[in-house]
């Protein structure tokens, strides 16, 4: 079985994020880049399968600008076999139905029998990429994904949803969002750090995946980002006194807030 | 048949001698498999060290076996060597039943030497029977006994064989007395002050019944003798022998050459003998070893140090995790390590050529792994060892056992991927926030918004390194800056330094974890990658003194950043604080009055030796202070070391309660102590117990800053 695994490289998620002023963009190079935590998990999940399976391949996909190239090694050193990182000047700026496009680009014809994804980015958040890459591949999709089973060329998944788990599947080839608590993704060994240093990692230009440049980057994405304010800072939060009547108190506030 | 005699004592010594050769031949090749590693530096200092091991009983007399016990091993060991000179003379008397060595053979105080010896061997070794047999494991409570698991038959063999030798030189000599006598010599009036009056009883036997008596006597110690070399021969896993010859070299050998434990730093992950540094991670190669994955990754000293074990039991009697039913002990696991590289040993002295040939069986055993539940040990046994020191600190022979558990959890994480699962949240949070809880960096100096003076904090007005009249630089800490209770102690120290006019200056985010669990859980990358990083900011803002609130960051940065080019001179807030007490710089107005106990945390204790300075703090904040039964040295864990604070406690009863059990027992209303892990861990236990009904009441666990800040104030 050959899966990809779609990994983003996003800012640490604790660290202050910040936009540029000039292109709106987040301001990447003040903070430090981390392999997006929930793609980890899609990681081990592809990983445990192979391992099932006595065999198989990962492959980690990114698109990203140089450095990104770190998050794919840190996926190699879990013990993924091979990465594709597509680097493109043109693309930053892509928004998330770009970014699909670019991604099912890269991805198309290439064989796989999974392309496996995190829920959602920490960094930006839609948590759309997953849905559109399977809408532009035309394959079946199987988001938030807790537990995967594989057997033959069926792929089963609990997906968890506002209303509960529902079990689903479908016939190979599919795309999988996977949601953190579907594993305990391993802490990558030192073996397996050393591995990573000789494991393949191609370089793809957007002209080498065959994309359309005017359909990507800042430019070519459908969404603009016109203007940015910073977040108001929080305002200073009501502070009950319990002399007894703290309850009704607190019942009036969330009253007043709309929440009962 | 005096030539039968002869010719069977010839034979047995023979056969005796070759094979005791052979199995010290067998020792050598197996030590020079290991890995290298240096232990001759300071030679001289290392010949005092051993010779007051040896004859000071420096380390055996220590509680809780006592002087009694070391005065008789000392006596047993100086007897043994001398009287070898009676196994010449029993030779010689095979032959001659009026032999006697040439010189000194019949010199008043030789025999004098011989006779007190002799008498005094006799009643050590039968003081040590005795303790062994009253202290033997019983039925009920068998793991209570510091005997359980050793191999009792070997210990009583040897014993048994001291006791006839020291009965046989007796008769021996008493014979000799009766025959001088019965031949009228001069000599029997001054050589045998203590056997004399046996002698008298036998002047009626013949003089050819007595050559007779004394043949027998001396055939029969030889026999004795050599029975006993070619036991301990064929058994070279006989610890309780072995140490006999081993000792000495293992304790010549040991880490420090001036006979401190090997405790406070861990030896570095080597590769070749060389220390590694993970900056030239590039030029290593592919198939690096890291840790001991096989027993041929020991170095030649650990090798030594397990084969030198004497099963004595001391070092298991101290383990905090062995006192609470867990699978670990550091007796039985160095037994373990010893028998198994005892059973490989010819797999290990091979060349792989030779290897590819030997016994199927033996090449099975060989390729066990070390760890796991087809392990030389289980993984639960490496697991459970809290690094507290008790065992290194108490082992009679210097036997390293943290370098050696903490050299596989090394293999374990970095090569093999098996360690608790729990470990992967604490080596993520390191690696990725810095701090072993995950907390934002920018939370760092949170503390500091809750206290009403200035603290500075490094870069604030631009400076780049620490400013000339900055007394302190003052590291706080992940748990001095993200634990509540531990926060409450930088506050104190924060205080208490603003008051006695001690200008100090924080890093803020500037300071991540010291590295200090992840070294102990064996993941040596990922503490050098911290080190590195603390030690370059460290360096660059030329930081010289600088004063901590957490024994883990002071042994890390005091005691294991110079092995990678970090020197600060580093102490604890208790040192710090009693050193401005008895300057008059902070003056306790009110001494409470309650009665504080306090708690000895291993890493400010056994690892970097600071008893003092927080009892005398006590002593002089509190109107009185009780000790508990296990305090300084000998005190026990509070489960919290070896990045256990990390792990959970699934196995036997928790450590920590059994502390906090005994410092309650005290009546103390205060707990003191000065680790924030030992705090959280011993606050844990009294809750526990003040949930039970009228148990504990009004007992807390403090920090001794707090005791000293309540008393500077009030
Ligand atoms: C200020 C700002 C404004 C934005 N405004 C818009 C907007 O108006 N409209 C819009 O569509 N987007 C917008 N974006 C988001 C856009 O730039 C996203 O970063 C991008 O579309 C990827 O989506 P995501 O990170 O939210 O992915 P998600 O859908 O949250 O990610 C899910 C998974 O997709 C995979 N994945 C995501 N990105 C990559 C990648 N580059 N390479 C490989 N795998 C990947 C990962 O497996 C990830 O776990 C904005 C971002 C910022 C910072
Ligand atoms: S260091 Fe402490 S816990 Fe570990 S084996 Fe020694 S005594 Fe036991
Ligand atoms: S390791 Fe040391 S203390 Fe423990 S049993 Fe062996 S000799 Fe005794």
């Amino acid at each position: 079985m050959k899966i990809a695994v779609c990994v983003k490289q996003v800012p640490d998620s604790w660290a202050e994020k910040k936009l540029r002023d000039g292109d709106s963009l987040l301001d990447r190079d003040s903070v430090e880049a981390v392999l997006n935590e929930l793609d980890e998990y899609a990681i081990e999940e592809a990983l445990q399968i192979t391992e099932a399976q006595g065999g198989g391949e990962v492959v980690i996909v990114t698109m990203g600008p140089e450095r990104a190239g770190e998050a794919v090694r840190k996926a190699l050193s879990m013990g993924a076999d091979s990465g594709i990182h597509l680097v493109d000047a043109g693309l930053a700026g892509s928004d998330a139905a770009a970014t699909s496009y670019a991604l099912a680009k890269l991805l198309e014809g290439r064989g796989f029998d999974l392309i496996m994804f995190g829920s959602e980015s920490t960094d930006a958040r839609m948590s759309v990429v997953p849905s559109m890459v399977a809408e532009r591949l035309g394959l079946p999709q199987l988001t938030f994904a807790n537990k995967v089973e594989v057997s033959g060329g069926t792929v089963t998944i609990d997906r968890v949803g506002d209303n509960g788990i529902e079990t689903i599947s479908a016939a190979t080839p599919a795309v999988l969002g996977m949601i953190e608590r579907s594993n305990e993704p391993r802490y990558p060994s030192f073996k397996g750090i050393m591995a990573a240093k000789k494991k393949p990692v191609e370089t793809v230009s957007a002209a080498d995946a065959g994309i359309d440049m005017s359909a990507v980057g800042s430019a070519g994405s459908w969404s603009q980002v016109n203007s940015f304010a910073a977040r108001p800072p929080k305002a200073a939060g009501v502070v009950v006194q319990d002399e007894g009547a703290g309850g009704v108190a607190i019942a009036e506030f969330l009253d007043a807030q709309k929440v009962l | 048949m005096d030539v039968l005699v002869m010719i069977v004592a010839a034979i047995v010594t023979v056969i005796a001698v070759g094979l005791f050769v052979r199995t010290v031949v067998g020792f050598v090749r197996q030590f020079r498999v290991g890995k290298s590693i240096n232990r001759t530096d300071k030679p001289a200092v290392r010949t005092l060290t051993l010779l007051k091991e040896v004859f000071l009983a420096t380390r055996l007399k220590q509680k809780p076996v006592g002087p009694i016990v070391a005065a008789s091993h000392l006596i047993v060991l100086i007897a043994f060597g001398v009287l070898f000179f009676t196994l010449v003379t029993a030779y010689g008397q095979l032959v001659n039943p009026d032999f006697a060595l040439p010189l000194i053979g019949h010199w008043p105080p030789f025999s004098y030497l011989i006779e007190i010896l002799s008498w005094l061997m006799v009643l050590a070794i039968l003081i040590l029977i005795g303790v062994r047999v009253t202290r033997r494991p019983n039925p009920q409570e068998p793991r209570k006994s510091r005997f359980f698991g050793s191999t009792m038959w070997q210990a009583y063999y040897v014993e048994i064989t001291i006791l006839a030798i020291g009965i046989f030189v007796i008769a021996l000599r008493a014979a000799e007395y009766a025959r001088g006598s019965v031949q009228g010599e001069e000599f029997i009036n001054s050589n045998f002050p203590l056997t004399g009056w046996i002698g008298q009883n036998w002047t009626g036997l013949s003089l050819e019944a007595l050559a007779t008596l004394i043949m027998l006597l001396a055939f029969g110690k030889i026999l004795v003798s050599m029975a006993w070399f070619v036991t301990v021969a064929m058994t070279p896993t006989m610890g309780v022998a072995w140490h006999r010859f081993l000792a000495f070299f293992n304790v010549w050998f040991q880490r420090n050459a001036n006979g401190k434990p090997a405790l406070g730093q861990l030896e570095p992950i080597r590769y070749d003998g060389v220390a590694l540094d993970f900056e030239k991670l590039d030029d290593f190669p592919d198939d690096i070893a890291l840790g001991v994955t096989a027993m041929t990754d020991f170095s030649w000293k650990a090798l030594l140090d397990f084969s030198t074990c004497t099963e004595c039991g001391r070092c298991q009697s101290q383990c905090p995790a062995w006192n609470t039913e867990k699978p670990l002990s550091p007796k039985l696991f160095t037994i373990a390590m010893r028998n198994h590289a005892h059973a490989i040993s010819p797999w290990m002295t091979a060349t792989e050529e030779e290897r590819a040939n030997l016994d199927p069986a033996l090449i099975e055993l060989a390729e066990k792994p070390l760890v796991g539940d087809d392990g030389v040990i289980a993984d639960d046994i490496l697991w459970s060892c809290t690094t507290c020191g008790a065992c290194v600190n108490q082992c009679p022979v210097d036997i390293a056992h943290i370098d050696h558990i903490v050299d596989i959890r090394r293999s374990q994480v970095l090569v093999q991927s098996e360690f608790p699962t729990e470990l992967n949240g604490l080596f993520k949070n390191v690696e990725n926030k810095g701090n072993p809880w995950g907390m934002n960096a920018s939370g760092r100096n949170d503390w500091i918004s809750e206290v009403d003076f200035d603290v500075k904090v490094f870069g604030m007005n631009g400076e780049d390194t620490i400013p000339e009249d900055i007394d302190y630089l003052f590291w706080v800490g992940c748990a001095g800056a993200y634990e509540d209770r531990a926060k409450r102690t930088t506050k104190n120290v924060a205080e208490l330094m603003n008051i006695a006019g001690v200008s100090f200056m924080v890093l803020g985010e500037g300071e991540t974890c010291t590295g200090d669990p992840a070294r102990r859980a064996g993941n040596e990358f990922l503490f050098q990658m911290q080190a590195a990083q603390n030690i370059e900011v460290l360096n660059e803002i030329k930081a010289t003194k600088i004063v901590v609130t957490c024994p883990h960051c002071l042994n890390a940065l005091k005691r294991e950043y110079p092995q990678l080019g970090g020197n600060y001179e580093v102490v604890h807030h208790t040192e710090l604080l009693n050193d401005l007490v008895k300057a008059g710089r902070l003056t306790p107005v009110n001494k409470i009055d309650q009665t504080v106990t306090y708690h000895d945390p291993c890493y400010l204790g056994r690892h970097n030796q600071v008893y003092n300075p927080p009892r005398e703090l006590i002593g002089a904040t509190a109107d009185s202070f009780v000790e508990m039964d296990r305090n300084r040295d000998k005190s026990f864990c509070c489960g919290a070391g070896g990045a256990r604070m990390w792990m959970e406690e699934k196995l036997g009863t928790r450590i920590n309660q059994t502390r906090g059990d005994e410092a309650i027992a005290t009546g103390a209303k205060r707990i003191a102590v000065g680790c924030p892990f030992c705090s959280v861990m011993l606050n844990d236990a009294v809750n526990t117990r003040q949930q039970e009904e009228g148990r504990a009441v009004g007992v807390e666990v403090v920090d001794v800053s707090t005791l000293l800040l309540n008393a500077a104030k009030s």
